[in-house]
């Protein structure tokens, strides 16, 4: 899932032109839009001159929706020369390509939360790695959990269960012992050396 | 279409390695989700269970779950669902599913699948991979490509210089990020950003895992608190909440439905040409289930005739007044004197004389609730007023806070219950201070502070977040031994003792961007929509919609020609929405916000195919047509109609 955050308000207005058209894409607003400071910039754009319109709307990542959503706005932006759009860097290309005449600029990054793709975020990541460690681990990801992504057992950094990169976090590898000892199934932890594949699969 | 599997089961060598030794298996299978909703379950699930009868093993039970990920629900799911004898759990699903079963589960948990090495993020529609989240958005500077995607080296200061002929030297199927930049640029005379531009370091700690981690706990939190699901749309009260109430001039002309509550509508009691003052009954309650109506003015009854329902849009039966402009009042509207005299039977009779019926919207007749046939202990009183923009209910309980405490004593005495709570969002921090003050002397009333969330007036919603109790599938709030009502309502409630007055009037709020002077008004029932709209200031442009209630449950108006009737608790005007629905993507965020729990991504498809089995198995009559999950759609899929739709399938079957 990705979430997005304002960039530097003077970025943002450096990179408005004198016809501004702006397009706030708030679809994602339930996990996190920054919606009383974009708000205030907008005003302030508007106020300044330079936004000619905002045009709120949602899921531009949507190429059929965009279309959709920007109809009765298309004379508008024709006659901006800047498109400020406020959305994940999906978003951004999606109008970039719709409107590749015209400057298309972000006034968000973009991060992205653990989870899937409805608006609750998960505590636990999947990384896709195409070869699942969960049997071997009492399901508990060793990619997404261990600072280094280690899959053969714990680095020897650790101390007292917590990781050395991060003395907050709990080192992956003393959960997994923990959660395979409840099991009853340490046994689960002697299998032959792994070796990661990061060649994508066909 | 791009193929966004999310995983695929592991090769049979790995599995039958894997089994060794492990029987008595559960299988618990997902419902691929972020994909093209063509089949209802995956077929990995069957394939499984298929290889699992070949290996001689014993197979306890399997289910198919959607969105296993979703923690709350796949608990509530698997609670029941593992048999006793079930000794070891296999799961297909993606690293999430996986990890949340084996994070639920007392069994070991093993993964029959692996996620399918999909890189890179995308937004919520079905797109090529086109977003890293890398948290420093080059976009600016290349002309909206993304180098940290569309280069196979993520380079962000210019091309590598391996390109031949457009293509990139590590894959020569495609085209190179740079080379597409340089393109786009200089189609928009912007090639000197590219050369003045400052070098870019790109600094890989601005995905900061811990601040993402703390930022997740923050949001599950927030969604997950009083009740499950719901919603936090835009409130846009600014317009409206300020605005003390204004009495609405009286209208030449009113025109009262027969039809204004759930149930039967009323009987007619005057005829055309009868004189008729404010407060007068005109319309008889026509069973058990129905409620009086009486006129909002003083004047002549000009007509009675079928008049467009402002809700439904159908014709209804209506008492056309003009008005005499002198409001007088009707002899039958004096003040109880006494009301703690009256007996329970006398007080239900009086509710339902004044013709008091929800004025949260519903208007279902209050006397009906008075009377229960089950234990009551509870009244909650709803004063969240969760739908954006409306601020009635916030004037009402800062304009009338001991009227609303009178009516809730009434109500209290009438059931019988032991306590009353007053809910209020904490969006409403100067009603809340008005009535906690008004209440701290009184043991058995008491306030709850709800943090805003939508549908929290709901009221299946507002008793689990107030009393954490849990209506059951079908049931009603006296199952759990509770009544709610609306504020409004137990104004009228008061109106009716203290001053003898029936529902003739009530609060609504004028507002929305696109109305001129927004306001909060007391307006006689009766009073044209159109009217109200001109009185403030009409609307900012043509292009407007215009909705009675909120903007997620309000009923669109075509024509303003309509009356206000004593559940219409707004006017508004707002921006209209467009959209075209595409196909769902199983994105989940419909099942994500559903507060009753459902998955209403089913209902177009078993709605649209009539298929009875599957509406009643995904209970489509528990939804309460909140909006939520047509609100989130990512694919704009107008999930209500399809839900409408399928309710009447439901009981057209039934009716057979």
């Amino acid at each position: 899932m990705l979430i997005t955050q304002l960039k530097q308000i003077d970025e943002v207005k450096a990179l408005a032109g004198a016809k501004t058209v702006i397009i706030s894409c708030e679809g994602c607003k339930e996990v996190h839009f920054p919606a009383a400071e974009a708000k205030e910039l907008y005003n302030d754009l508007k106020g300044s001159g330079t936004a000619q319109k905002v045009i709120r709307t949602e899921y531009v990542c949507s190429p059929e929706n965009l279309a959709v959503q920007t109809k009765k706005h298309l004379p508008a932006i024709e006659a901006a020369d800047t498109v400020l759009v406020f959305s994940c860097g999906v978003g951004v290309q999606s109008v970039s390509e719709m409107f590749d005449k015209k400057p298309v600029f972000a006034g968000c990054d973009t991060i992205p939360l653990p989870g899937y793709q409805g608006v609750t975020p998960l505590t636990v990541d999947c990384d896709q790695c195409g070869e699942c460690y969960l049997n071997k681990t009492g399901g508990i990801c060793p990619i997404a959990l261990c600072s280094k992504s280690l899959v053969n057992g714990q680095c020897g950094g650790c101390k007292d269960g917590k990781c050395e990169v991060d003395k907050e976090m709990d080192c992956a590898w003393e959960r997994i012992y923990r959660r395979l000892e409840k099991l009853e199934l340490l046994e689960n932890m002697k299998y032959p050396a792994q070796i990661r594949n990061f060649a994508p699969e066909a | 279409m791009e193929d966004y599997t999310k995983f695929k089961l592991k090769k049979t060598d790995e599995l039958t390695a894997l089994l060794e030794h492990k029987d008595d298996l559960y299988v618990i299978s997902c419902n691929k989700c972020f994909k093209e909703f063509e089949a209802e379950t995956e077929p990995e699930c069957a394939e499984f269970c298929g290889f699992l009868k070949e290996q001689r093993k014993n197979l306890t039970g399997s289910t198919q779950v959607d969105f296993l990920c979703n923690r709350p629900m796949t608990e509530k799911k698997l609670e029941t669902a593992i048999p006793a004898q079930a000794k070891n759990v296999c799961v297909i699903s993606c690293g999430l599913g996986i990890q949340t079963v084996a994070e639920i589960s007392k069994l070991p948990v093993y993964a029959a699948s692996d996620s399918v090495c999909f890189e890179g993020r995308h937004g919520m529609a079905l797109t090529k991979r086109r977003c890293d989240g890398c948290g420093q958005c080059y976009l600016n500077l290349t002309g909206g490509i993304c180098p940290i995607v569309d280069c196979s080296k993520s380079l962000v200061n210019g091309q590598c210089g391996g390109s031949k002929d457009f293509k990139c030297e590590v894959d020569k199927e495609k085209d190179c990020a740079w080379d597409k930049i340089y393109e786009r640029l200089a189609a928009q005379n912007r090639l000197d950003f590219l050369r003045t531009g400052e070098i870019q370091l790109r600094d890989h700690s601005k995905v900061n895992f811990k601040i993402i981690n703390d930022y997740v706990k923050s949001v599950r939190e927030k969604r997950l608190v009083g009740f499950y699901g719901g919603l936090h749309p835009t409130e846009s009260k600014e317009f409206a909440e300020h605005l003390p109430l204004q009495a609405f001039p009286t209208p030449s002309t009113v025109v009262i439905p027969l039809s204004q509550h759930a149930g039967a509508p009323a009987v007619p009691l005057v005829a055309v040409g009868d004189a008729v003052k404010v407060g007068q009954k005109i319309g008889d309650a026509a069973g058990f289930i129905s409620a009086t109506v009486h006129s909002s003015v003083s004047g002549t009854v000009a007509a009675i005739e079928d008049r467009k329902h402002p809700n439904t849009g159908l014709k209804t039966l209506s008492i056309v007044i003009n008005s005499d402009g002198k409001n007088e009042v009707h002899e039958s509207v004096k003040p109880v004197a006494d009301w703690t005299k009256l007996s329970v039977d006398e007080i239900v009779e009086l509710v339902k004389e004044k013709g008091i019926v929800g004025m949260g919207g519903a208007g279902f007749p209050t006397s009906v609730k008075l009377k229960s046939p089950k234990p009551v202990d509870t009244v909650l009183l709803n004063g969240c007023e969760c739908e954006p923009l409306l601020t009635a209910d916030h004037r009402v309980m800062l304009e009338y806070a001991d009227d609303i405490i009178f009516g809730l004593n009434v109500l209290l005495k009438t059931i019988g219950a032991e306590k009353g709570i007053i809910v209020i969002e904490d969006n409403k921090q100067d009603a809340i201070s008005v009535l906690e003050s008004k209440v701290a002397q009184i043991p058995n009333i008491e306030i709850c502070v709800a943090h805003v969330k939508y549908p929290q007036g709901a009221e299946k919603m507002l008793i689990k977040r107030a009393l954490g109790r849990q209506v059951p599938s079908g049931g009603l709030p006296l199952d759990v031994g509770v009544v709610v009502s609306n504020v409004s309502t137990v104004k009228a409630v008061s109106d009716a003792i203290q001053t003898g007055m029936p529902l003739v009037e009530r609060v609504l709020t004028v507002t929305g961007e696109k109305i001129n002077k927004p306001g909060n008004y007391i307006v006689k029932i009766g009073t044209s929509v159109k009217e109200i709209v001109d009185f403030c200031g009409g609307t900012t442009d043509a292009d407007t919609t215009l909705k009675l209630g909120g903007p997620m449950m309000g009923f669109e108006v075509t024509d303003q020609n309509v009356p206000v009737i004593k559940a219409t608790n707004g006017i508004i005007a707002i921006e209209p929405e467009v959209s075209e629905p595409n196909p769902c993507i199983r994105c989940g965020r419909c099942a994500d916000v559903c507060p009753m729990e459902l998955l209403p991504l089913y209902y177009p498809i078993y709605a649209g195919a009539e298929n009875v089995d599957g509406l009643k198995e995904k209970a489509v009559r528990d939804c309460m047509e909140c909006g939520c999950c047509e609100f989130i759609c990512s694919s704009k899929i107008p999930l209500r109609t399809s839900i409408k739709y399928g309710k009447k399938v439901l009981a057209e079957s039934e009716a057979k």
